[in-house]
């Protein structure tokens, strides 16, 4: 090795920053399953071992604060009688959050969060079991006591020369004094020596406090033997109150007044510690043996240490075909493959230029051989140029697990915050999501997961009036879908009252009362991804955070995603998400409008049609179109015409947007092409109908229509005014985006854009 | 020495660790990282497949633990192992249970790496050499040895006090001698074993338990006695000290010696200083040679020496040191040095030695 300590220090903590983060997704998933069932010592085990990990790895990252506090946890945790108490979840839960706050604050550098409450709590754990402990010594203690009444007062520094059990003594003895000391001692006693324990307090106003400590010594030291002193002489607290095991013949009383210096002892405590009179001369062996029993007995952690061991070896077949493949795995920064993925972007635009380049060529030379060799090594880039990319594309692929794992955690922590009782069921957690898609979606799904628990679902006491099990089920789900990944928030609560939402649109002016009353029901519930739409009757703290469906709408635009909503009242609620594979590049249909380029995604087009101007029928000021036997609501993206100017023949795409199928009327279709989709900045484009856009090969630019916006758009608008701003509108926003784009993104080649 | 690589098996279930500790072995090129494993089955499979010299456990393991993988590696084909160990006293617990199955030694988990990088590169590198040198001996197949009776503690001073100073190789040799010795051992053994706080505890636990001898974690003031055995905690040091009622223990906080705390050589100077000819040296396998110059002087001072013959030490260092120094009288073999101390000491008289030789030392 030949860095330095400090980028060897850098490098372990990011490799401990990746690994913690499975680390804590483990402890929160353990939590879980044990506050299902609690109590469950395997898996407060496993939730140990968790612990143990991360304590391992901070320690070795110098990660100090952090290993102390797991270390902290994971002893508490071996204490037996700990792993019993219903308090472990919600500690694992707490551990989990303060872990992963502290970790992201030694990844910022920032200040680290406060670690008191739980520690708090982690000590509490253990307290719980020992006080169990503590009250039986205790009561044992009292025992003793109520048998000598006044042993337990002798404390109180007013003893009368009644003796303590010799028991008590040496039990106080065990943990205060040296086996020299306890060996003195007991030869005092041999001696006809009482050993007494003498206690000064030193009084605070003490001017000389070490020199009054002194005198104490040497007026003590006038009885008898001084066998021990406590605490050192050297040490802070020597200042305050010092110790002493005295043998002398004098009694309690003598010694007290004795002790009794004005001006600098302040209370005295003399217990008696061994009685002459007792004396039987207890061999040496018997202390030790005393205090080898004592060492035995706090070895007690040692029978749950056994435990693990124990444990049942059925498990390591299942586990161990698991692991393999993560032996494997190259953690790369997800900029990298980015990076990569932009320059094969930038090879398929290489690609469409010299394939221009060569349709001109031929057109110039139909006779020249050469012509066949360039198509043939054109076709084989071609085919390579594919296969890259579906690689790139591969490896930012990224199972949605890595999302939905977060939500079992979520569910029960906003169920508890607004007393539900919910299951989550995941399910599809395998399929592959373009990371980028899944971190946009990230928070649209949490705030959808929300709502279903904290407005879906039902209280439990509203669920069994209506009949249903009180424990309300949300279901996650996820597949593939042609060229789309679907998911899925299903909950079976109370369902979207389409009453209330029609009632709703028309207080806030969104709709008129005439027009509501036409919609569909479907139609209707689609109202709550309007702007400024909430129907949350009590603003919680959990979903009325001022976001509402209106924000999951915009995200998902952005993404060229669509939501649909399907619910039934009673029964529940399915919001689906339909995403695209990935986002960079798409395939897509080309098409003119009014002279203008314009590009859809291929996966949202589902048939092209050619009709006749004559199959266009109006209904209710809409343009509709019988085509076979169903009926498509139509949209123009021209400039209104007269109906004389029109043209007899129409391209019309189907296309579908939502739940919802669509006509788009086009005036020429240019052919299906791979658009590499450049990122469009706000600043240059204020209009949501476009996506993105793309440069062709021969430095023409495409705007790609986000298909959502555009139909929301036009069938937003008023009947009267349809046609007549909203598609100009279209087309005015879009020529400057256009113009903009042209002027930053385009090539330098020598397009006519 | 040998002229191929150790080939090294790591097998801890933290991914950082699979990281860091491959990275700390390749400091040193005689030694090969050929694999890694992430629990106890997958170690099984991989000691078959690679072949390994030494393995690297860590204790703690999802599925198959630590302590079980090692009883199965020792049942199937023994291959030193060196336990990682963490620092809690559940940890220092099962590391001994691990030295107790046959593990050859421990390494603490490191702290703060990057900062101790070198250190703890180091210890591992020297443990996993030794380690990949010693000759495997299957041992303790057959669970732990009854638990042994033990008598109470004889009266009286001992009549002699072994200072025993022992390093890489300890645990397991220190157990073997002491479990030689009987209850009835005249003499009062006094122990410097390198290991870190925490773990010396749990050894002295661990030796109380298979041993006839008494044996504690020493305390500042405990007293010599026949037939016991004290251990110096990690981190201390320890001294020795007459005193009229007896003889004592004194643990303190001075500088390293010899870059340890404890030091052997602090222990063996002070019994040399305090017993004279009463005192026992006896220098056991380890690195370096921390307590060679304390042997020296219990040598000087008239009391006997002895050195654990290089055949049966795991890392002949300290012993070396010592009889090349010409401070060991006596050179032994583990399976003699119980036997051997037995016969220096003698058997119980019962008589108070002990006074005699207070009074001998008060004259002079």
């Amino acid at each position: 090795m030949t860095n330095s300590p400090d980028e060897r220090g850098l490098e372990l903590r990011e490799l401990f920053f990746e690994t913690s983060q499975e680390l804590l997704q483990a402890l929160n998933d353990e939590a879980l399953k044990l506050e299902k069932k609690p109590g469950d010592e395997e898996i407060v085990r496993s939730i140990r071992r968790t612990v143990h990990t991360l304590k391992g790895d901070s320690a070795a990252c110098g990660l100090r604060e952090l290993s102390e506090l797991s270390h902290q946890f994971e002893d508490a945790l071996s204490l037996e009688g700990t792993a019993t108490q219903t308090a472990v979840a919600e500690i694992a839960f707490a551990a989990a959050d303060v872990f992963t706050d502290m970790i992201a604050a030694y990844r910022k550098g920032s200040k680290l969060p406060s670690t008191k409450t739980l520690s708090k709590k982690i000590q509490d754990l253990t307290a719980a079991p020992a006080a169990g402990k503590t009250r039986r010594s205790r009561k044992a203690a009292d025992k003793t006591a109520s048998g000598k009444t006044a042993a337990s007062k002798t404390s109180a520094g007013k003893t009368s020369g009644e003796k303590a059990t010799a028991a008590r003594a040496s039990a106080k003895a065990d943990a205060l004094w040296t086996e020299y000391e306890k060996l003195a001692m007991t030869k005092a006693q041999a001696a006809g020596q009482d050993v007494y324990h003498v206690v000064v307090k030193i009084d605070p106003h003490c001017a000389m406090p070490i020199a009054g400590r002194q005198l104490v010594h040497n007026a003590i030291g006038l009885m008898g033997p001084i066998l021990a002193v406590r605490p050192d002489a050297k040490s802070p607290a020597a200042s305050k109150q010092v110790e002493f095991v005295l043998a002398s013949v004098q009694t309690v009383e003598q010694i007290t007044a004795k002790c009794k210096i004005p001006t600098i002892a302040g209370e005295v405590t003399v217990e008696l510690l061994l009685d002459a009179a007792d004396a039987v001369t207890p061999a040496p062996g018997e202390n030790s043996d005393a205090d080898d029993s004592s060492a035995t007995d706090s070895l007690s952690p040692e029978v749950s240490m056994d435990a693990p061991v124990a444990a049942p070896s059925t498990e390591p077949a299942a586990v161990a075909a698991a692991p393999s493949p993560q032996e494997n795995i190259l953690r790369v920064d997800a900029s990298r493959i980015d990076s990569v993925l932009n320059l094969v972007g930038e090879l398929i635009i290489g690609k469409s230029m010299l394939q221009q380049a060569l349709n001109e060529f031929s057109k110039r030379y139909p006779k020249e051989l050469l012509r066949g060799k360039f198509g043939d090594a054109m076709a084989f880039q071609a085919r390579v140029l594919n296969d890259l990319q579906r690689s790139v594309m591969k490896i930012r692929m990224v199972p949605v697990d890595q999302l939905f794992r977060r939500f079992p955690r979520m569910v029960r922590d906003v169920s508890r915050q607004c007393g539900r009782e919910v299951d989550l069921d995941i399910s599809g957690q395998d399929t592959d999501l373009d990371k980028g898609i899944l971190d946009a979606i990230a928070e649209p799904l949490t705030h959808l997961v929300r709502n279903a628990v904290s407005h879906g679902i039902e209280t439990p006491e509203e669920r069994r009036k209506l009949g249903k099990p009180a424990h309300g089920v949300v279901r996650l789900n996820a597949y593939h879908h042609g060229n789309q990944v679907v998911v899925e928030v299903t909950d079976d609560g109370r369902g979207i009252d389409a009453q209330k939402i029609r009632a709703k649109a028309i207080e806030l002016g969104m709709t008129t009362p005439e027009e509501a009353a036409r919609m569909s029901e479907a139609e209707i519930v689609e109202f709550i991804f309007r702007p400024g739409f909430s129907t949350a009757e009590q603003v919680t703290e959990v979903s009325g955070r001022g976001v509402g469906m209106d924000v999951v709408q915009s995200v998902l635009h952005r993404l060229k995603a669509a939501i649909s909503v399907e619910t039934r009242l009673g029964q529940g609620t399915t919001f689906r998400l339909k995403l695209p594979l990935t986002l960079a590049i798409i395939k897509a249909l080309l098409f003119w409008v009014e002279q203008r380029l314009y590009a859809i995604p291929l996966n949202a087009v589902l048939e092209i049609a050619r009709t006749f101007e004559t199959e266009v029928h109006q209904v209710d000021n809409y343009e509709v179109l019988q085509l076979r036997n169903q009926v498509l609501p139509l949209l123009r993206l021209g400039r209104p015409v007269a109906d004389a100017e029109r043209k007899a023949k129409l391209f019309v795409l189907v296309i579908t947007v939502g739940e919802r199928k669509y006509g788009l009327i086009v005036d020429l279709l240019e052919g299906e092409e791979e658009l590499v989709i450049k990122a469009l900045d706000d600043q240059t484009f204020h209009t949501d109908l476009v996506s993105g856009a793309s440069i062709l090969g021969d430095g023409r630019v495409v705007l790609i229509l986000n298909l959502p916006a555009v139909v929301e758009h036009v069938a937003r608008s008023r009947p009267e005014e349809l046609g007549q701003c909203n598609a100009g509108l279209l087309l005015s926003h879009t020529d400057r985006a256009r113009l903009a784009i042209s002027q930053t993104i385009a090539p330098p080649v020598g397009g006519q854009a | 020495m040998r002229t191929s690589p150790v080939r090294v098996l790591v097998v801890d279930d933290s991914a950082l660790m699979r990281k860091l500790i491959p990275q700390m072995l390749a400091t040193d090129e005689s030694i090969e990282v050929v694999g890694t494993a992430m629990d106890g089955t997958f170690c099984l499979k991989k000691i078959e497949e690679l072949k390994p010299n030494v393995v690297t456990l860590d204790l703690e393991m999802p599925g198959m633990n630590g302590i079980d993988t090692l009883k199965e590696i020792m049942r199937r084909q023994p291959v030193p192992v060196i336990v990682f160990s963490s620092h809690s006293t559940e940890g220092a617990s099962v590391t001994m249970k691990a030295l107790g199955l046959g593990a050859f030694d421990f390494v603490p988990k490191p702290k703060d790496a990057a900062a101790h990088m070198a250190e703890t590169a180091r210890e591992l590198i020297a443990k996993v050499k030794a380690a990949a040198e010693c000759k495997l001996k299957p041992r303790m197949l057959n669970g732990l040895p009854p638990k042994p009776e033990k008598l109470p503690a004889l009266a009286g001073s001992p009549n002699k006090v072994v200072a025993i100073g022992v390093s890489t190789g300890g645990p397991q040799a220190l157990e073997y001698v002491l479990s030689q010795l009987p209850g009835d051992f005249p003499g009062a053994i006094v122990v410097v074993q390198h290991m870190p706080e925490g773990f010396t505890d749990m050894f002295a636990r661990r030796l109380d338990e298979v041993c006839p001898l008494r044996v504690k974690e020493a305390q500042s003031g405990d007293v010599l006695q026949p037939g016991r055995v004290l251990i110096c905690p990690g981190s201390r040091h320890m001294k020795v000290k007459r005193l009229p009622l007896g003889d004592i223990v004194v643990l303190c906080d001075e500088p390293r010696v010899n870059g340890h705390r404890p030091s052997a050589d602090v222990l063996l100077r002070s019994v040399a200083e305090e017993f004279k000819a009463q005192a026992v040296g006896v220098l056991m396998t380890g690195m370096g040679d921390d307590g060679a110059e304390g042997l020296g002087v219990i040598k000087k001072e008239g009391g006997m020496t002895i050195a654990q013959s290089e055949e049966s030490c795991v890392v002949y260092g300290m012993p070396k040191a010592a009889i090349e120094r010409g401070y060991a009288i006596r050179v032994v073999g583990l399976d003699i040095m119980g036997s051997t101390l037995q016969a220096i000491c003698g058997r119980n008289t019962g008589s108070e030695v002990g006074s005699a030789g207070r009074a001998v030392r008060a004259g002079t």
